[in-house]
């Protein structure tokens, strides 16, 4: 309740909650809060795990033996679902890594799962690149697909969700490589 | 000179006081920048901005309200820095000379400004300023790759030629940059290739004159 009163607050304003202001969206005292987690940072690193792993089990890869046009549509609506979910919590754990081994850990953990991702959903064509041109085209995609060009897609240049999409799409197309014919 | 009876213009007084009022002000937001380019994302204090420009906290604080207000002026000065330490090159050269150049400068820029962008972005809290300073560094950002890629992008309709260039925005973004130098390992020739690789494939062909 403390963890998912933190999120809640987290994506109605781009603040970070105060112990306070979490205790009082759970239903708890400040007290009851500290009795569970010794800081606030504790909480964040559990609230980090916590839509870890509810990213992951809610971005299940699906389609990735399908043709391009098949498995650039699902991986893009996949990607921008988790985006609009999390990009409140990715900016917070961002602002809040400071010094932190633990969520800095985390940041990385993350990035690689993105491209983890790329590189199942894109294996055919990325097995035609070299070592080089593979890193280059993996770097260049994931760079397109991070939760902040997200947002400046959404907030900034006021696009639909779906009309985002459609610009994640056609771009992860041009810096593919052909699709090896089988 | 002429021989009429009209006196000779005078030069105009130079004001001392009113230039070493501008000059601490100067020194001021550089140790402001200095300070949150090595500490960055953190807010220098005034205590701290103070020493490092050897001037007492009273005397920030009769030049700027508060530090918010410094913040936004050591903005302001860092991006007539950036927009003159990054001149437009080659805007006329063939397509890969378009991209290399735009490229470099780009990345140089990011280099450069990465901990005190960090900083800004972290620190704009509510403030309407600096969110306002955010979105015209993106607009100018956005602006030279209008410039630099004009032929390519004039062969779009409206709609592409704007998606391209929100595309093209975000992989050379800042921490974009960051990313391939911090996290990939890239030395600064290698991340310029990785971005000079994603352009040329993003881009449409080159109109042939």
């Amino acid at each position: 309740m403390i963890i998912e009163a933190y999120l809640t607050l987290l994506r109605e304003s781009p603040q970070i909650p105060t112990a306070a202001t979490i205790a009082e969206r759970a239903g708890y005292s400040v007290r009851s809060v500290f009795e569970r987690f010794p800081d606030l940072h504790a909480l964040r690193v559990a609230a980090t795990d916590y839509a870890f792993t509810q990213g992951t089990a809610q971005a299940v890869a699906r389609d990735f033996s399908g043709d391009r046009l098949t498995r650039l549509k699902s991986h893009v609506e996949t990607r921008s679902w988790i985006c609009e979910q999390w990009l409140p919590l990715w900016r917070a754990l961002n602002a809040n890594q400071g010094d932190s081994s633990e969520l800095k850990s985390r940041i990385n953990l993350i990035r690689q799962a993105i491209l983890k991702r790329i590189e199942l959903m894109y294996e055919a064509e990325l097995a035609t690149l070299g070592a080089t041109e593979r890193l280059q085209t993996l770097i260049a995609i994931e760079s397109l697909i991070d939760f902040e060009s997200w947002a400046r897609m959404r907030e900034f240049s006021g696009m639909s969700i779906e009309e985002a999409r459609e610009v994640w799409v056609k771009s992860i197309d041009r810096l593919l490589p052909p699709t090896p014919v089988s | 000179m002429s021989g009429s009876d009209t006196p000779p213009s005078r030069p105009p007084r130079v004001d001392g006081r009113r230039l070493r009022s501008e000059r601490t002000k100067q020194l001021i937001i550089e140790a402001y920048l200095a300070l949150a380019q090595e500490n960055s994302p953190q807010v220098p204090t005034a205590a701290e901005i103070a020493h490092r420009a050897g001037y007492s906290v009273r005397s920030v604080f009769e030049r700027f309200p508060d530090i918010r207000t410094l913040q936004v002026a050591a903005t302001d000065y860092a991006l007539v820095q950036v927009a003159a330490l990054a001149p437009a090159r080659d805007s006329h050269g063939d397509r890969a000379t378009r991209i290399r150049t735009q490229v470099e400068t780009r990345g140089q820029s990011c280099e450069r400004w990465l901990p005190l962008w960090r900083s800004l972005v972290a620190n704009q809290g509510d403030s309407p300023e600096l969110k306002q300073r955010i979105v015209l560094s993106r607009e100018r950002v956005v602006a030279r790759l209008e410039f630099m890629y004009a032929p390519e992008l004039a062969t779009l309709s409206d709609v592409e030629r704007r998606h391209l260039l929100i595309v093209l925005e975000s992989l050379t973004d800042v921490e974009s940059w960051a990313r391939m130098r911090e996290f990939f390992g890239l030395s600064f020739e290698e991340a310029c290739l990785a971005w000079r690789q994603a352009i040329d494939r993003l881009l449409p062909p080159a109109p042939t004159t």
